[in-house]
């Protein structure tokens, strides 16, 4: 068991020997570089941090979980995770001040604990009973966020806050001549123009395409009037360091606050890991790696327990960084770990660049991506089942309304509920015999299931009853209770309640002291 | 929602029942010297802190926005306590209406343009982290100032008419003299001191790039320790000179030499 754990909680380098052509790894590491750049910028805008701490966690987070991790995985920073952050921090503290950074850490602190935890208890296995229509559900809500907030930086909205979707664009409507900001909405629309343009040319690095023709309009707009005219936002200097050290603030004070954190560091952890587990359960099925999903989920933990420490903030897996990785070739972590070293280099040489991209670009790119999380096709897809699509639209649309946090609330719980529901139908067929009635029973046994064989059993009071439980998966507690107490008012009538079972469901039944009352007989 | 309907006043409740636990809740506000003691701060006195850390050391707490090697203090003085030397603690003066474009002009429209003109930067956001910061230091400054009413020294002191006009020839020779030891012949500024032209001091947008506005900073307040020791005529010299040196463009007319600039930097 301690061997185990040990061995999944070393960096493991097995990899090594599949690493057959390590210049497609590293070629793919430096497109992931180049994708994550915009990602790490505009995800720190959604935590509400300042864009260091973004590129940070494209750096350090993506090569803690690739060195831990067994996967061709990357991780950094993540749509999900960020908005959370934000929403979870900004009651605390003002946006970017130094307290919410204090706080933001200390979030990821518990988020990463959280998530050991869940490796600790080999929690890996949870994360199947969340739907897939919940988790689309979950995105596409995410994605909604995302664009919602992206349109804060096209319009230049930045000081007027909404509680609710519809009032913030209901405000925009009646009032864009004094809110918008021409300029700004310029580059955007150039922004996510050039974004759908060239994903034409190149599907890959359209977001590349799209920041480029966003800085270039930025250029031209800069070029014929002034800052002051224009109020531009731009990205500014960023004061990237090579080893950023950072001892996480924490005392008692900060302790006594964080409480108010809990659920959200639970939720993060939950939500992180349920998209890092998908895309790593979609990488075993569809490629030859050797991946172990528990280690994966320990990765993951530790590299989001560490970030704080290198001034990053929390991630989870990224699905297009990902997919890039994967179509490029790559199969092993080392892309991922060569992801990181590039980004430390390109920011190095592209910062001054940098420094006069306007933010309006960046949003532009995040409106795409988040364009991109709403898929027509899920919703087609998941309008055949009726759980399913009930499942996603009210996943959705609560996380429209009520936000991120609510909505994965509302996600876990239908999904269970729907599980709960399945599995609580039973498979009955009633036979009469010379005795009086057979009746087979197909499925589990336990309290949620027990109506539906009461049911069975009041319609035919006053007949001898067999029930077959030899094809009974599971029999629980209240199950057994029931049987006692039905064959109990049974024998005041004066008739018999015979039960057919296996070995081990004797052996069970015995145990819970039922063959006083009742008739068994092994098959 | 529950839990977000609850985070809010939980949030007073805590601040509530810490901010009397540092102390601070009688005897009026704490100095910053007590403030950078304290091993937690609430929201307020944290951004006030932080304020404090970027108007001394501009270039590593608000380097995203800075584009020369100045120092809010280098002109805001004592970070903006002493007087006649441009303080901060003008919290009561603004907003101020503006009738140009209609709107309230507040301190945050103020912050901005220094880090744009004075500090040759970009203009940061309305709600940048660092502004805020800023715009609290600023009212933890004013406490005790009077809405509406000048603060005593604001600014810095306008100097009398003297009949002459500016000279930046006799200005030089006062340069050379007075004020070359730490500003550098070339006014690049030696170890510690700050630049007076070239491309790493203010631009041609600035406050101080006002003949006047200079003159009177520059005779209250230096060379540095021996301020008002300079005549009147002195300083106005001094100034033009200063003015007519090389130094980074106005950002409100060109933007080309502005990106060349910056790209250069
Ligand atoms: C090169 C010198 C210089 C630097 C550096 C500088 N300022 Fe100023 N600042 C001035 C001058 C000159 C004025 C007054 C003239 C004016 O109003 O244009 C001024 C005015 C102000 C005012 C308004 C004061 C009043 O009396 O209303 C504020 C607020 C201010 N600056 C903030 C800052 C901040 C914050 C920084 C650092 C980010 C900064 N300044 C850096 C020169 C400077
Ligand atoms: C003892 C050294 C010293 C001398 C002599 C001196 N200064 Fe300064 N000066 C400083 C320092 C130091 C600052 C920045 C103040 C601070 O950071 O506290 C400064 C700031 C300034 C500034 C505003 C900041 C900037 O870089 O634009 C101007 C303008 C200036 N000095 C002009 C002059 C002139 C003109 C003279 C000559 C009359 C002079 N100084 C003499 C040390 C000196």
């Amino acid at each position: 068991m301690i061997r185990t754990y040990l061995r999944e909680a070393t960096p493991s380098f097995a990899w090594r020997n599949r690493l057959g052509n390590w210049r497609t790894e590293i070629f793919a590491g430096l497109v992931g570089a180049i994708l994550v750049i915009p990602q790490g910028i505009t995800f720190a805008y959604l935590a509400g941090l300042q864009p260091e701490y973004g590129l940070y966690c494209a750096i350090f987070v993506t090569l803690f979980c690739s060195v831990f991790g067994s996967s061709s995985m990357m991780s950094g920073p993540n749509t999900a995770v960020a908005i959370l952050i934000g929403t979870a921090v900004l009651p605390l503290a003002g946006r970017g001040s130094p307290v919410y950074i204090d706080f933001v850490f200390l979030l990821c602190l518990m988020v990463g604990a959280i998530q050991l935890l869940f490796w600790l208890m080999r929690g890996a296995r949870i994360f199947q009973y969340l739907s897939p229509a919940a988790i689309s559900g979950i995105s596409a809500g995410a994605g909604f966020l995302i664009i919602m907030a992206s349109l804060d930086s096209i319009l230049d909205l930045s000081t007027f806050k909404t509680t609710f979707f519809y009032e913030k664009i209901y405000v925009i409507v009646s009032d864009a001549r004094d809110l918008v900001n021409p300029y700004s909405l310029f580059i955007g629309l150039c922004t996510i123009a050039g974004g759908y343009i060239g994903r034409r040319f190149s599907p890959r690095f359209f977001i590349i395409i799209a920041v480029t023709t966003g800085y270039l309009s930025g250029l031209l707009v800069a070029f014929v009037w002034p800052q002051p005219v224009t109020e531009l936002e731009y990205l500014g200097r960023m004061p990237i360091e090579w080893l950023p050290l950072h001892l996480p603030n924490i005392n008692m004070e900060y302790l006594m606050m964080s409480t108010l954190l809990i659920p959200y560091a639970i939720t993060i952890a939950f939500i992180g890991l349920a998209q890092s587990l998908v895309i790593v359960r979609e990488l075993k099925m569809e490629t030859e790696q050797d991946i172990n999903l528990d280690k994966e989920v320990y990765a993951q933990g530790l590299a989001n327990l560490l970030a704080p420490f290198f001034s990053s903030f929390a991630g989870a897996g990224s699905f297009n960084r990902t997919k890039a990785n994967q179509s490029l070739g790559a199969t092993t972590p080392f892309s991922g770990i060569a992801s990181a070293g590039f980004v430390l280099v390109l920011i190095t040489f592209l910062g001054p660049i940098l420094t006069y991209m306007p933010m309006a670009a960046m949003a532009g790119t995040l409106f795409i991506v988040g364009a991109d999380m709403i898929k027509w096709r899920d919703i087609k897809h998941y309008a055949q089942v009726r759980a399913e699509l009930v499942i996603y639209l009210a996943t959705f649309i609560s996380i429209m309304f009520f936000g991120l946090a609510t909505g994965v609330v509302v996600a876990v719980f239908l999904s269970v509920s729907v599980f709960m529901l399945r599995i609580s139908q039973l498979e009955l067929s009633v036979e009469p015999i010379e005795s009086g009635i057979l009746l087979k029973v197909k499925g589990a046994l336990f309290y949620a299931s027990l109506a539906h064989l009461t049911e069975k059993f009041h319609s035919h009071v006053g007949k001898n009853l067999t029930v077959d439980l030899q094809f009974t998966t599971h029999i629980d507690q209240s199950a057994v209770d029931f049987f006692i107490r039905e064959s109990r008012n049974m024998a005041a009538q004066g008739v018999r309640l015979t039960l057919l079972i296996n070995e081990k469901q004797g052996y069970f039944l015995k145990k819970m002291g039922a063959n006083s009352d009742i008739e068994l007989v092994a098959v | 929602m529950l839990a977000l309907d609850l985070i809010r006043p939980l949030c007073l409740v805590t601040l509530l029942i810490l901010v009397p636990s540092i102390g601070l809740a009688q005897q009026g506000q704490p100095s910053i010297q007590q403030l950078l003691q304290e091993p937690f701060l609430d929201d307020y006195y944290s951004n006030v802190v932080y304020g404090y850390e970027i108007v001394t050391d501009t270039q590593n707490h608000a380097s995203r926005y800075v584009g020369n090697s100045l120092n809010c203090s280098n002109c805001h003085l004592q970070a903006g306590t002493q007087q006649e030397a441009l303080p901060l603690n003008v919290a009561g003066m603004y907003p101020k209406w503006r009738a140009k474009n209609g709107k309230r002009n507040g301190i945050g429209l103020r912050i901005r343009e220094c880090f744009l003109y004075s500090l040759d930067g970009i203009m940061p956001p309305e709600d940048a982290p660092e502004v805020l910061a800023i715009s609290a230091y600023i009212s933890y400054l004013s406490q005790g100032q009077i809405m509406g009413a000048e603060p005593e020294g604001r600014g810095v002191p306008t100097l009398p008419d003297t009949g002459y006009d500016p000279n930046p020839a006799t200005g030089r020779a006062v340069y050379l003299e007075q004020c070359a030891s730490c500003h550098g012949a070339q006014g690049e500024g030696v170890a510690g001191m700050p630049p007076v032209w070239g491309l790493n001091s203010y631009n041609k947008g600035a406050g101080m790039h006002d003949i006047r506005e200079a003159a009177g900073f520059i005779w209250a307040n230096m060379p540095l320790g021996n301020g008002k020791s300079l005549t009147h005529q002195q300083a106005l010299d001094v100034s033009a000179y200063l003015n007519l040196q090389i130094r980074p463009s106005d950002p409100r007319d060109s933007k080309f030499l502005k990106l060349l600039e910056h790209l250069i930097n």
